[in-house]
């Protein structure tokens, strides 16, 4: 039987949530029946990982941990290995920590995730199913767990197709690119049928194999949000939209009619019994303005950009989304856009590029001034509002894989760090971009129809998971059970239980065996995105 | 006792067999030592990383440094025949 079920909504945020649960002018009611949830239930914003971004933020919500702790910090992973920077990209085997879906399996629940990053490759021995997000359609049926499910999941839900389940790289990348009118509605109509694909596999399991913790992610809610958000932020809308105004309005709202339709038969279908938990790895705001991080960095003279031999692998690396420098020249840099990080570059030995490493500390001091005292040339206003020092805000075994800096820009943007000038410039129309604020909501069997109550933290959402199926909390989750999302009877007649510490899995035991001799990555991964060349 | 090219070749055969066996491509026959990746198997560079991945996890059961096989003089290489990923695998079990 499923005592729980977990809904993720990649990039869900109130400031959307809250206008599709009552009526609009004109528009009427897009989730009647989120609305009736919301009412019967407790909910908190979420305030997602220092950075929040998707990889770390949801391997937060998974492994109950921090990134300093479970080490996944972006969707890229580089090492700097004095001359060259090396890149690849997270799987499943760099989460340095136990997921909820392992213990849960451990401690003999069956589970069921879907569509959550870094799920794959699947432990061996875990007793459920995992069909992993962010995988290619030509790539599903081996990464899904156990290989058998993907035949089953075929052969028997009626129009199953996994090209429009899975990712496309392609298209995927079009979602922090500025697209012209045409392709934003299309983009929006791309998501519905992904989503109903989501839809069917979380039904066909939660009707045949009845997991006890049953999970499923949609994430169409973030990808549209980054390039819909004037259409979906009311203090954005226009008064009367028409033409493609009106519009991509539309298709927007029927991505969330259609998604309240999914939620309400995954819930009716979980039963009555059933706690309900929804989450969001981050929120969403709008982004005004771009910052040229690196040609920042570069005026003030932390790094000098790689030579442009004007070829076509010249052009397109410096295209790119990877930092392409003189790496002899470069003390200071932002790798990538979504890191929002700054890497300083220490001397591993006399010689190497880099600063030497007693002059960190003054080094650092420096720079932070430098990032603070950018303003904005139309409005004298900070641009970067705060930044974060790795050690104050990622602790644990891995924090020296952190950015040293991290950003927190004044509209919560992303930067970029193409070579164009000016190194501030407002856009033309806002974007959606990332708050750290997310949501985080319950309702069910033992369950207060409490209304908004504190905030929440992102690594609280596994131990209340856990609890809420039964088990008791691991003693090294940096996150605790949200004690206000149960009713005093519930906790009363089942006392939340402190319990062993998480284990690493055998795969990732032997893993690390094997990364002792490691040297490089394979930096082949990247060629996929169309970052290097 | 490391494994030879040729047992190599054996596994890595099964493993692309089953890797490729929904893809849209018109290979057709038993692959060899000189089936190509791209040339006859429509890999593409998404493919790579995933080829990589299952070799580690499924054949080697270890991590092996494969951009000595994808980079030749700092450049990527074009295609890799099946022997060639074969020899490479032989040659690091080998030490």
């Amino acid at each position: 039987m499923t005592t729980t079920l977990f809904i993720g909504l990649d990039g869900c945020t109130y400031t959307v949530l809250d206008q599709m649960t009552r009526e609009l002018p004109g528009e009427g009611l897009t989730m009647p029946f989120m609305k009736s949830l919301m009412e019967r239930g407790v909910r908190a914003k979420l305030r997602s990982t220092p950075n929040p971004l998707t990889p770390p933020a949801w391997t937060s919500i998974m492994t109950g941990k921090g990134p300093g702790e479970h080490g996944v910090f972006d969707f890229i992973r580089a090492e700097d290995h004095g001359g060259e920077v090396y890149w690849t990209l997270y799987d499943a085997r760099d989460i340095d920590s136990e997921t909820i879906w392992s213990i849960l399996s451990r401690k003999g629940k069956s589970v069921a995730a879907l569509n959550f990053p870094l799920t794959a490759p699947a432990p061996e021995d875990l007793k459920g199913s995992i069909v992993p997000g962010f995988i290619p359609a030509k790539h599903l049926r081996r990464n899904t767990h156990p290989r058998e499910l993907f035949e089953r999941i075929k052969q028997q839900i009626p129009g199953f197709d996994p090209k429009e389940l899975a990712w496309d790289f392609d298209k995927e990348k079009q979602a922090m690119e500025s697209l012209s009118a045409d392709e934003t509605a299309k983009w929006v109509r791309y998501h519905l049928p992904r989503e109903e694909q989501w839809f069917k596999v979380a039904e066909f399991i939660l009707k045949n194999d009845k997991p006890d913790v049953m999970a499923v992610m949609f994430d169409g809610t973030d990808k549209i949000q980054h390039q819909a958000w004037p259409w979906l932020d009311a203090a954005l809308l226009k008064a009367n939209p028409q033409g493609h105004d009106k519009e991509m309005r539309e298709v927007c709202l029927e991505y969330f009619r259609n998604l309240d339709g999914y939620i309400e038969k995954l819930v009716t279908l979980a039963g009555p019994e059933a706690q309900v938990f929804f989450a969001s790895d981050h929120g969403f705001t709008a982004s005004t303005f771009v910052l040229r991080i690196n040609a920042y960095l570069e005026q003030k003279g932390y790094l000098k950009w790689a030579v442009n031999d004007g070829s076509e692998q010249a052009i397109r690396r410096e295209a790119s989304d990877f930092a392409n420098l003189d790496w002899s020249q470069t003390t200071a840099y932002c790798r990538t856009p979504s890191s929002n990080g700054i890497h300083i570059r220490v001397a591993a030995k006399p010689g190497d590029p880099g600063i030497q490493p007693e002059d960190y500390e003054s080094f650092r001091e420096r720079l932070i001034a430098d990032l603070m005292s950018l303003r904005d040339p139309d409005s004298g206003k900070p641009v970067i509002v705060d930044v974060l020092k790795r050690e104050d805000w990622f602790p644990g075994q891995h924090m020296r894989r952190a950015c040293d800096l991290t950003l927190v820009l004044r509209d919560h943007g992303f930067v970029s760090i193409r070579n164009l000038l000016p190194a501030v410039a407002q856009r033309p129309q806002p974007i959606g971009t990332h708050h750290p604020d997310g949501i985080f909501m319950a309702v069910g069997p033992g369950i207060p129809t409490a209304g908004m109550v504190e905030l929440q933290d992102i690594v609280d959402v596994a131990p209340t998971l856990l609890y809420s199926a039964g088990l008791p909390i691991p003693s090294d989750f940096e996150g605790a059970t949200a004690e206000s999302f149960f009713t005093p009877e519930q906790l009363a007649a089942r006392p939340i239980k402190k319990g062993a510490r998480t284990r690493l899995t055998e795969r990732r035991q032997l893993g690390q065996e094997m990364d002792a001799g490691e040297k490089q990555q394979i930096i082949e991964q990247l060629q996929m995105l169309g970052y290097m060349e | 006792m490391p494994l030879t090219s040729e047992a190599y070749t054996t596994q890595l055969i099964t493993l692309l067999e089953d890797f490729t066996q929904d893809w849209d491509h018109d290979f057709q026959g038993a692959m060899t030592r000189d089936t190509r990746l791209f040339a006859n198997l429509a890999f593409e560079s998404i493919d790579i990383i995933q080829l990589v991945v299952a070799i580690q996890e499924e054949v080697v059961r270890a991590k092996v440094p494969f951009e000595k096989l994808l980079m030749r003089e700092g450049r990527y290489v074009d295609d890799l025949s099946i022997g060639q990923i074969a020899d490479f695998l032989a040659a690091q079990a080998a030490g």
